[in-house]
Parts: C-alpha cells; sequence; structure tokens
C-alpha cells in the first residue's frame, strides 16, 4: 500500500482555500490591532498560522490519510488558540474539552477511512469514488456505517447535535480566534467533508437523511439557546451552530452549491459580528455579558454600523447575502419533498427564530440606556476594569498568558477598520454570486467537481417560481423575527423579563442549553473520573506505588542506610570485614574442591 | 685456562619496552628538574616534561601496537600485546588528565612539584608493569611500584588531616591487601611449580585445595585493588580524603591496571580453573553491584558518591572477567575504556567546583550550575547520564557489551543483575543532574558593573563570569572528556576495533 503526499486541485477545494485564506487574511489584519498588547503576541500568529496551514491542508488534501492529518492538526490548532490565554483555568478547560471531542471526531473518520479502503482498496479520493458505485448497492451496510462515522467526524468537528458542547466554550478563546476558526472556516470542515464524500453519501440515503435531521435539529436547538445566552460572544456561537446547520441540511439534501453558498456567505458575515463584538469586548473592557452592554450606537458607530449589517445578512434580511444563500437551501430541500420539506419547513421556521436573536444582541448592546462603559468609549477612553474572567466573574491572574492591559476596539484602530469594512461590504453584496434566475456563478463555478450528482440536473433544481416563493417567505420570517425582537426590546422594554418570569422553566431549561453538559457530565465524564479516581487511588498509589514501587525502594532504602552504618570509618572494622570476604571466598574454594 | 664464567642475561626487547621506559626516565628527569627553584620551573616546565613522557609513551605504544598472542618478552616475565599497550595508553591519557587538572592545585605546590610528578610517573609505571605482568613476581612488583606512589599522593596535602588520613588508611587497608595478594601467590607457585602464567597455566590442578586457596586469596588481594566489595571499605573514605585529581588518577587508572591484571590472571593463568572461581567471582560481582549502588544513594558528597558509583563499575566490570571468554576481556576493555572518559570527566567538574563554590564538594557545590556556568553543567550532565547507561552516551555500549558478554557466557543473572544495578544507580546519577539545573542557584551573584574593559581576575569568592574562564584548563578536560562521551555514543565503531585487538591479546578464549 503506498499514500502520496496528493493534493487535490478542483473547484470545491479551490473555492474552500479562497474562502479560508481570504477570511484569514482579514482577520490577521483585525488581529494586528486587536492583540497589539497581548504578552503572546508572537506566540498567537504561530499558532494562527498553523491554523491556517493545517486548514489549506485538510481542503488541499486528495486523499483520506492527508485529510485525516489535515483533520487532527486544525484541532490541535483549535486546542491551542482556545487555551491561548492559559492562565484562565475556564480557558484551558475548554480547550481540553474541545480536544476530546474533535479526537472523537477523529476517530471517525479513520475508522471511516478504514472501512472505505477495506471496501475499495483505495484511499485516495479519485479511488474511492470511483469504485463506489461498482462496490456498493444502494445503502450498503458497510457504505452506511461508513457515512456514518464520517458524519462523526463531521459532527464533532462542525459542532452539530450531540458533540456540539466543546463549541459554546471555545469562546474562551480570543475573539479573532472565534471569528476565523469557531465561525468561518473550522467549523465548517464538516460541511466541505459531506461535499467532497458526496459519491458516498448518494449511494447511502439513509446516511444522508441521518445528516439532514442532525442539521436541521442542531439549527433548532442552537437557535433556541440563543435566545436566552447572555454573553455576547456565545450568542454569536450559538447562532454559528445553527448557520452550520442548515449548511448540513443542505449539502445532505444534495444542494452542494446552496449549502456551500451559505458557507461561504456565512463566513463573511459571522467573521464580521464576531469581529465587531471583539469591538464592543474591547471597549467594555473585556467584558462580554450582554446584560452589562447598552447604548454604544453612538459610542461606536462604525462597529454599530458593520454589526447591524452582519446581523441583518445573518438574520436573511432581503437583499444581503445571507438572504439568498439560507433560501437557497430551503428551497431545494422543500423541492426534494417528504422528509426533506418537513426540514425545509423547520428551516424557515428556525429563521425566523434567527432573526429574532440576531436583532436581540443589536438591540442590547447598541440600543437602550448608555452604559458608563459606553459613555467612556464615546468620550474616546477605555473603562478599565479589574482584570477578571469574563464567565465566571473572578478575579484573574495576569502575569503570563492574559490579554494585556490594553484594549482596543475598531473606532480606535485602523486594523480593526480595515478588516471589518470589507467583510461588511461582502456581507452586503456577497449574494449576487446566486441570485434565482438572474446569477449562477458559483454553482457554475463548482459544477465540475459536482458533475457525478445525480442531483445536479436541472429537473432535481426547484423551479424559479419556488425559488422567488421561498425567497417572499424568507424575506417575511426576517421581517417577523426583527419585528418581534424590537416590539420586545425597544418598543416594551421590560417585556422580555416578563416571559421570563412566566416561563421560567422553559428559560431555565434553554438558559442550560437543554442540560447537555449536565447530561453528559453524569454519562460521561462523572465515571470517567470515578474510574480515574480508582485507578489512582487504588492502583497507582496502593499497587504501583506502595508494593511495586515502595517495597523495592524501601529494600534499596534500608540498603543504604546499613551501607552507611558498615562504613564507621574506623580502619578495624574495615580489615574485619576483609578478614570476612577472605574468609567466605577461601571458604568457597576449599568446598569447590572438595 | 682462563674460566670465562658465562652469564646469559636475558634477552631485552628494548622496543617493546619503550613506554615504559619512557615513563620511568620522566619521572627521574622531573624529580631532577624539580629541584630547581622558580615559579617557571616548578608551575610550567615540570608539568610540561612529565606530559611530555607520557605523550612520548603513548606515541611509542602506538607505534608497537600489534596484535594478536605475542611470546612475553624479558624471560617470560612482561607482555607487550595489546592488553598491556591499551590498558596503558588508558593510564597514560588518565596521567595526562591529572597533570592538567593538578596544574592549580594546592596538593602539588605542597608536596613539591617536581616529587609529586615523579610519584604519579612512577604509579603509572607500576601500571604499565601490572598490565603486561606474565608472571607473579612482575605482578607483585608492578602492585608496589603503583601503590607505594598513590599512598604518598593521597596525602600530599599535608596541611589537610583528611588527606592524611586517606593516605594513611590507604597504607594500611592496602598492605592488606598486598599481604593477602603475595600469600595467594605464594601458594600459586608452590601448586604450580612456577610463577610464570604459561606454566601455571600448564600445570594447573584445579582439584588442589592449595592451588584453589592460591587463588582465593590473589582474588581478594586484586579484589581489593579494583574496589570490588566486600575489599571496597577503603574506597570512599580515600576517594574523598585525597586531592581530587589524584582521586580521578586513582579511580580511572589503578582500576584499569587493576582489571588488566585480573583478566590475564584469571583468563591466562588460570583459565583452566574457570568453572571453580567463575562462580565465586560472579557471587563477587553482584554482592558489588548492590553494596555500590545502594552505598551510593544516601551520600552528599560528589566525592564519596562517586566512589560508590566506582565500586558498583567494578562489580559490571567484574562479569567481563567472569566468563572467561574473548567477549568478555573485549566487553571489559571497552568499559574500562569509556570509565575513563566518564570519571575524568566528572571529577573535573568537581575540581572546578570544589576550588570555587566554597562548599567543597558537596551536591550544594552544584547547585544551579546548569544556569550559571552551562559549559561545567553540561558535561557533568553527560558524564552523569553516561555512567547511568544512557542511549547516546558511550556509557550505553560499555553497559551493553558487559551484558552481551555475560549472557553469551551463560551467566545471564549477571546480565540481569548489572541492569538492576543501572536501575539503583539512576537515584543518585540524576539527582546530580537535577541538583544542577532544577534547583536555584544557592550563591548571591554580585551585581557587578554591566560592561567591562576586559575580565576581572576574581580575587576570592566565586562569580559567573569567571567561573568558565577562570580554570580553562579544567572546563577543557571536562568539555573534552564529555564530547568524546557523546562521540562514541554516537560512533562506538573505532572503540570497538580497538577493543576487538585488545581481545586478540590472549589466546585460546572461546
Amino acid at each position: 500500500m503506498n499514500v502520496d503526499l496528493g493534493i487535490l486541485i478542483d473547484p470545491l477545494s479551490v473555492f474552500m482555500a479562497l474562502v479560508v485564506s481570504g477570511v484569514s487574511f482579514l482577520i490577521h489584519v483585525y488581529s494586528t490591532s486587536y492583540m497589539a498588547s497581548d504578552r503572546g503576541y508572537a506566540r498567537f500568529f504561530a499558532y494562527l498560522n498553523f491554523f491556517v496551514f493545517s486548514m489549506l491542508l485538510l481542503v488541499l488534501a486528495g486523499n483520506f490519510v492527508l485529510l485525516t492529518v489535515g483533520w487532527a492538526f486544525v484541532g490541535a490548532a483549535s486546542y491551542l488558540l482556545i487555551s491561548f490565554w492559559y492562565r484562565r483555568e475556564t480557558a484551558t478547560q475548554a480547550g481540553i474539552k474541545a480536544f476530546v471531542m474533535n479526537v472523537i471526531g477523529d476517530l471517525g473518520l479513520v475508522l471511516a477511512a478504514f472501512l472505505l479502503f477495506n471496501e475499495t482498496g483505495a484511499l485516495d479520493y479519485a479511488g474511492v469514488f470511483g469504485a463506489t458505485q461498482d462496490t456498493f448497492t444502494e445503502n450498503d451496510g458497510t457504505l452506511v456505517a461508513a457515512c456514518l462515522l464520517l458524519l462523526v467526524g463531521a459532527v464533532a468537528k462542525s459542532a452539530q447535535l450531540p458533540l456540539h458542547t466543546w463549541l459554546a466554550d471555545a469562546m474562551e478563546g480570543p475573539t479573532p480566534v472565534s471569528a476565523l476558526i469557531h465561525a468561518a472556516t473550522m467549523v465548517t470542515a464538516g460541511v466541505y467533508l459531506i461535499a467532497r464524500c458526496h459519491p458516498l453519501f448518494e449511494q447511502a440515503p439513509a446516511a444522508a437523511d441521518v445528516a439532514a435531521i442532525v442539521g436541521t435539529v442542531t439549527m433548532v436547538y442552537a437557535a433556541s439557546v440563543a435566545l436566552v445566552v447572555t454573553d455576547l460572544k456565545r450568542v454569536i456561537a450559538y447562532s454559528t451552530m445553527s448557520q452550520i446547520g442548515y449548511m448540513v441540511l443542505g449539502v445532505s439534501a444534495f444542494a452542494y452549491g446552496a449549502g456551500l453558498f451559505h458557507l461561504m456567505t456565512h463566513a463573511f458575515f459571522k467573521a464580521l459580528l464576531f469581529m465587531g463584538a471583539g469591538s464592543v469586548i474591547g471597549a467594555m473592557g473585556g467584558v462580554q455579558s450582554m446584560d452589562r452592554m447598552g447604548g454604544f450606537r453612538r459610542a461606536l458607530p462604525f462597529t454599530f454600523v458593520t454589526f447591524t449589517i452582519g446581523a441583518l445578512a445573518l438574520a436573511s434580511f432581503p437583499l444581503f447575502a445571507g438572504f439568498f444563500s439560507k433560501d437557497e437551501i430551503l428551497a431545494f430541500s422543500i423541492n426534494r419533498g417528504g422528509l426533506y420539506a418537513v426540514l425545509g419547513v423547520i428551516g424557515y421556521l428556525a429563521a425566523a427564530v434567527t432573526a429574532f436573536y440576531a436583532f436581540r444582541m443589536v438591540f442590547r448592546v447598541f440600543f437602550g440606556d448608555e452604559v458608563p462603559e459606553a459613555r467612556a468609549a464615546a468620550s474616546g477612553h477605555v473603562e478599565h476594569h479589574a482584570p477578571e474572567n469574563p464567565s465566571t466573574g473572578e478575579a484573574e491572574d495576569t502575569e503570563v498568558g492574559f490579554p494585556g492591559p490594553e484594549h482596543h476596539y475598531a473606532e480606535r484602530s485602523l486594523g480593526m477598520r480595515a478588516a471589518m469594512a470589507p467583510l461588511a461590504l461582502l456581507a452586503v453584496v456577497g449574494g449576487v454570486l446566486s441570485i434565482p434566475g438572474v446569477t449562477d456563478t458559483l454553482e457554475h463555478f463548482l459544477e465540475p467537481t459536482f458533475e457525478d450528482s445525480a442531483f445536479i440536473e436541472a429537473e432535481a433544481m426547484p423551479s424559479e417560481g419556488a425559488e422567488l416563493a421561498g425567497l417572499a417567505v424568507g424575506g417575511l420570517m426576517a421581517f417577523a423575527g426583527i419585528g418581534l425582537a424590537y416590539l420586545l426590546y425597544l418598543s416594551r422594554p421590560g417585556a422580555t423579563l416578563e416571559l421570563r418570569d412566566r416561563f421560567a422553566a422553559v428559560h431555565r431549561f434553554l438558559f442550560n442549553k437543554w442540560y447537555f453538559d449536565e447530561l453528559y457530565d453524569r454519562l460521561f465524564v462523572a465515571p470517567s473520573a470515578a474510574f480515574g479516581r480508582f485507578g489512582r487511588t487504588v492502583v497507582e498509589s496502593a499497587l504501583i506505588q506502595g508494593v511495586l514501587i515502595g517495597g523495592p525502594s524501601g529494600l534499596v532504602r534500608a540498603g543504604a542506610t546499613l551501607a552507611r552504618g558498615v562504613q564507621s570509618g574506623y580502619l578495624r572494622a574495615y580489615a574485619l570485614l576483609l578478614l570476612f570476604g577472605l574468609g567466605g571466598l577461601a571458604l568457597y574454594f576449599l568446598i569447590a574442591a572438595s | 685456562m682462563t674460566l670465562v664464567a658465562a652469564m646469559k642475561g636475558p634477552a631485552i626487547d628494548y622496543a617493546g619496552l619503550s613506554p615504559l621506559f619512557a615513563v620511568l626516565a620522566g619521572s627521574i628527569t622531573v624529580l631532577l628538574v624539580g629541584l630547581f627553584p622558580g615559579r617557571a620551573v616548578q608551575h610550567a616546565l615540570v608539568p610540561f616534561l612529565a606530559g611530555l613522557s607520557l605523550a612520548v609513551a603513548t606515541g611509542l605504544a602506538v607505534v608497537h601496537w600489534q596484535t594478536g598472542d605475542l611470546d612475553p618478552i624479558i624471560e617470560g616475565a612482561l607482555a607487550i600485546d595489546t592488553l598491556a599497550y591499551g590498558i596503558s595508553i588508558l593510564c597514560f591519557v588518565t596521567g595526562l588528565a591529572t597533570i592538567v587538572l593538578g596544574l592549580r592545585s594546592t596538593a602539588v605546590p605542597e608536596t613539591g612539584s617536581g616529587e609529586f610528578h615523579s610519584l604519579l610517573l612512577a604509579s603509572i609505571a607500576g601500571m604499565v608493569l601490572l598490565a603486561g605482568a606474565e608472571d607473579l613476581l612482575t605482578l607483585f612488583i608492578g602492585i608496589e611500584l603503583l601503590s607505594i606512589p598513590l599512598y604518598v599522593m593521597c596525602g600530599s596535602e599535608v596541611r589537610r588531616a583528611t588527606s592524611l588520613e586517606a593516605g594513611l588508611k590507604y597504607l594500611v587497608i592496602g598492605s592488606i591487601g598486598s599481604a593477602t595478594l603475595l600469600y595467594g601467590l605464594a601458594l600459586l607457585y608452590g601448586s604450580a611449580g612456577s610463577t610464570e602464567f604459561g606454566r601455571i597455566a600448564a600445570a594447573a590442578d584445579p582439584g588442589d585445595p592449595l592451588f584453589l586457596t592460591g587463588i582465593a586469596l590473589a582474588a581478594g588481594g586484586l579484589a581489593f585493588k579494583a574496589s570490588v566489595a566486600p575489599f571496597h571499605q577503603w574506597t570512599p573514605d580515600v576517594y574523598q580524603g585525597a586531592p581530587t585529581e589524584v582521586t580521578a588518577f586513582m579511580a580511572v587508572a589503578t582500576k584499569a591496571a587493576a582489571f588488566a591484571v585480573l583478566l590475564r590472571l584469571f583468563d591466562h593463568a588460570l583459565a583452566s580453573a574457570q568453572p571453580d572461581w567463575g562462580p565465586a567471582l560472579a557471587a563477587l560481582a553482584v554482592v558489588t553491584i548492590v553494596i555500590g549502588n545502594v552505598g551510593a544513594i544516601r551520600q552528599r558528597s560528589l566525592k564519596r558518591m562517586l566512589a560508590w558509583s566506582g565500586v558498583a563499575q567494578a562489580g559490571y566490570l567484574l562479569a567481563g572477567v567472569v566468563v572467561g571468554t574473548r567477549l568478555g576481556i573485549q566487553a571489559t576493555a571497552f568499559y574500562l575504556a569509556v570509565y575513563l572518559l566518564m570519571n575524568v570527566g566528572a571529577f573535573a567538574v568537581v575540581i572546578a567546583r570544589e576550588r570555587r563554590s566554597g562548599t567543597g564538594d558537596s551536591l550544594e557545590s552544584i547547585e544551579g550550575l546548569g544556569a550559571a556556568s552551562p559549559w561545567l553543567a553540561w558535561p557533568m550532565t553527560i558524564c552523569m547520564l553516561s555512567l547511568a547507561g544512557f542511549p547516546a552516551t558511550a556509557g550505553f555500549f560499555g553497559k551493553f557489551y558487559l551484558i552481551d558478554a555475560a549472557v553469551s557466557g551463560d551467566y545471564e543473572w549477571l546480565g540481569v543483575a548489572i541492569v538492576v544495578g543501572s536501575m539503583i544507580s539512576l537515584v543518585y546519577y540524576l539527582r546530580v543532574v537535577a541538583v544542577m539545573w532544577m534547583s536555584p542557584e544557592q550563591v548571591e551573584l554580585p551585581s557587578g558593573p554591566k560592561r567591562r574593559l576586559r575580565p576581572l581576575k576574581p580575587v576570592t569568592g566565586w562569580s559567573p563570569e569567571a567561573d568558565a574562564r577562570a580554570q580553562p584548563e579544567v572546563t577543557g578536560v571536562a568539555i573534552l572528556m564529555a564530547a568524546a562521551t557523546i562521540f562514541f555514543g554516537i560512533v562506538p565503531q573505532p572503540l570497538f576495533d580497538v577493543a576487538r585487538d585488545v581481545g586478540s591479546s590472549i589466546a585460546g578464549l572461546g
């Protein structure tokens, strides 16, 4: 068996490479300002570039081995960057959590590659996909298993249910990291994987159905949690999970062009949202809770405008980038009928929720009464709080591995504005690549990769009329969500509190993220920890330390004491021992002689 | 008619003896030159001449290097084969290192430079004799010529009580050892009827109690010189008390010579009785390995620790003798060469620190050395790792070779003992490394001016800048030895080749 260091250049990998390197570039520019006073400046960029390298390796890999290498490398880069401020205990724990979950995904990917190699005898994409039709019947058990294992990898990397809990915690990393890795690029790798392996999934529609359901469930779940989370970055993180749910639904419904289109527009507006959030957090002096924000509209005009553009794109407000890409997925999905129609309808409902929570952020952060930080920022100063952990509120060790004493925000940092402006532009006009009935540049560009797909034919596509109807519905959903947010947060402030008190149980359920963390704690963490404690106290301390090590080392220690005791320094004692030695030797030889 | 009493003197192979002559000539010359007063003579000329004679002797030994089992010269009294020359070269190199290490010693001027170097060279001459001894008498003369100057050198720091104590202890215990050895040699002669090794081998009667008792006593006497337990007890006391450069010399050269004669006596003269003495020596080896390693653990003094470590190493080396095979000789010779590198290197660092730190040779003297003077800490680290037998150091191949010899000589359990001993030894070798790199510096660093026109000469006390440069020759020796340890740890082939040559010197072995 021979595996090449093969690189595959086709429209899909070029598309991914362009998105990755383009967004990376802007985020690097942003980071030069945002991280300027961090003590780990050089370390940050070393990690960041390692990530870009790994991500490019992932998307350019020509076989499953190299893909796995890139896959694992981005996981490692993600770990390093989440735990970047390593003095924060929450950050290091978040890094570990992300890494463990990603390794579960790596395992799935490796096992899938093994199954495929076992059946097709090849590891490179061309070989595996070429042999798929001949080797497997439709919904062949092994193929479905392989696809589900691939899905495990995709789900872990893209933070879909049930391996999603790490992404919200990953917000412990610096904001540019959240923008690049945990919004725009790495977490979309699962979408890329499904799109890349589309010949497999098309031959195993059962696995594709599972993927679509997982995507939809995640979409709804994450949107519901995003309604109640108060940490600004975490809201965007749940929104990311939700949006990736759309993409997974898209590529699993075999709407590759639409799924990847949404991947691209999402990269633009989600990176933009994170950058805006970073700017607000900078002006807040490191505070991330929306409960303490408000009225930043006047203090941070640039951030306000760009963030609102991002929110509009996220809410798929008509004519913004997200409008076209999201609706294309849903239109295609409904057009396939059956299960997918149901999923598509759910998608439209989730879109309204999306619009609501997007503007919940805008209204809570930029409108309302000005908080002291906003007044300070308006006068050109940053309110500096005593350094504290944004997620626990504990005072923090500021020695090393901690953001520097200065805070940067877009209004005062050219680098940040230089990165946000182009993204804002793209979030507005990014949709022109694929307007129903007008342009189909992206589909056309990607066509060579997917020409073997049965779902690229015209008859699989929704009719133009259906698409336009879908756009209309989507637009309505956006208006509805934004309108509701306006009602609840601006015209009737305090209404949300009433709602929260009235539906306290629901709020608690959502606020605790459906108790997934608690469930996993009970199911996996606690038993593992108990086993670990058993290993430490019984196996390690008692058996290994006590018996296996303690016994011989005690013996040696006793011997050492004895040797010192015998070494009295008196010649007569030495001579005596000498005599014994000689006597013993002589005795031995005499016995040997007889 | 005249009666011409024709007395036929033995044929003398002057070429073969030339290394010995060079050393002896050097010994006499430096003694005479040392009579002249003056700093230049005492501090420069005498060490130079002593070193020159050793260098010449080394050169002569290399030139006359000839593999194979050569006939001994001077009526069968002295061998000039590769075993003799190989061990002699080790002794010459150790002597050279000792001279360099002693350049700033207090012992040398106190004894008198001429006397000290003369004694050193005389002792080396004794080692050359011992390494080549093919006759019981040569053996004994060699032992005495080796030992007596050493007794004096141990006590050469006459103003320090421990130095005198070391010399006296060594003398008394050494005399007991010599007496035992002499007794054993007498019994061997009585049993075999000859003093020549070749004839003893031919006449040996393994069933003869006289013969076996002779072996036991001779083994005890030689075990004493090689610091094999339970005849080792003088070692820590004497090593610690003696001036450190003398300790280094004793530790390496004496051991090399003692093992050379052990190899020759047991593997040649007494080879036929190997089934009898093999298990006894093997038992001694195990006892030595255990006692040496266990004894080293609790030591706070580096010199005592190295002494105990030397005892343990003697146990390892004995494995090469026990098996009585060509592989055993090769492994022993190889290990002795490696032993030279790592011990001289370690002692050089001890010397450097003991002259500077004010805490003598205790472990405290090297605390924080890694930060303060890495040029000393690295050699020490390498030597310790090599002594422990880490891969990529020469010590690894040395132990590997010995274990190989033990296992292929059907003494597998001896191999196991070596491994277990090495495991125990990590306790005290790694502690040295840990103390150097992981403990804070004890000594308060003087905050001197940042820039100087030229480095100040250290007057008293210790300064980090001066440390490495103050004794360039000591640091140099340490670095050289450590570098060689690493070199032979990665490219052991040249040393393997030499060891193979040495192994060819005794014929008729398996």
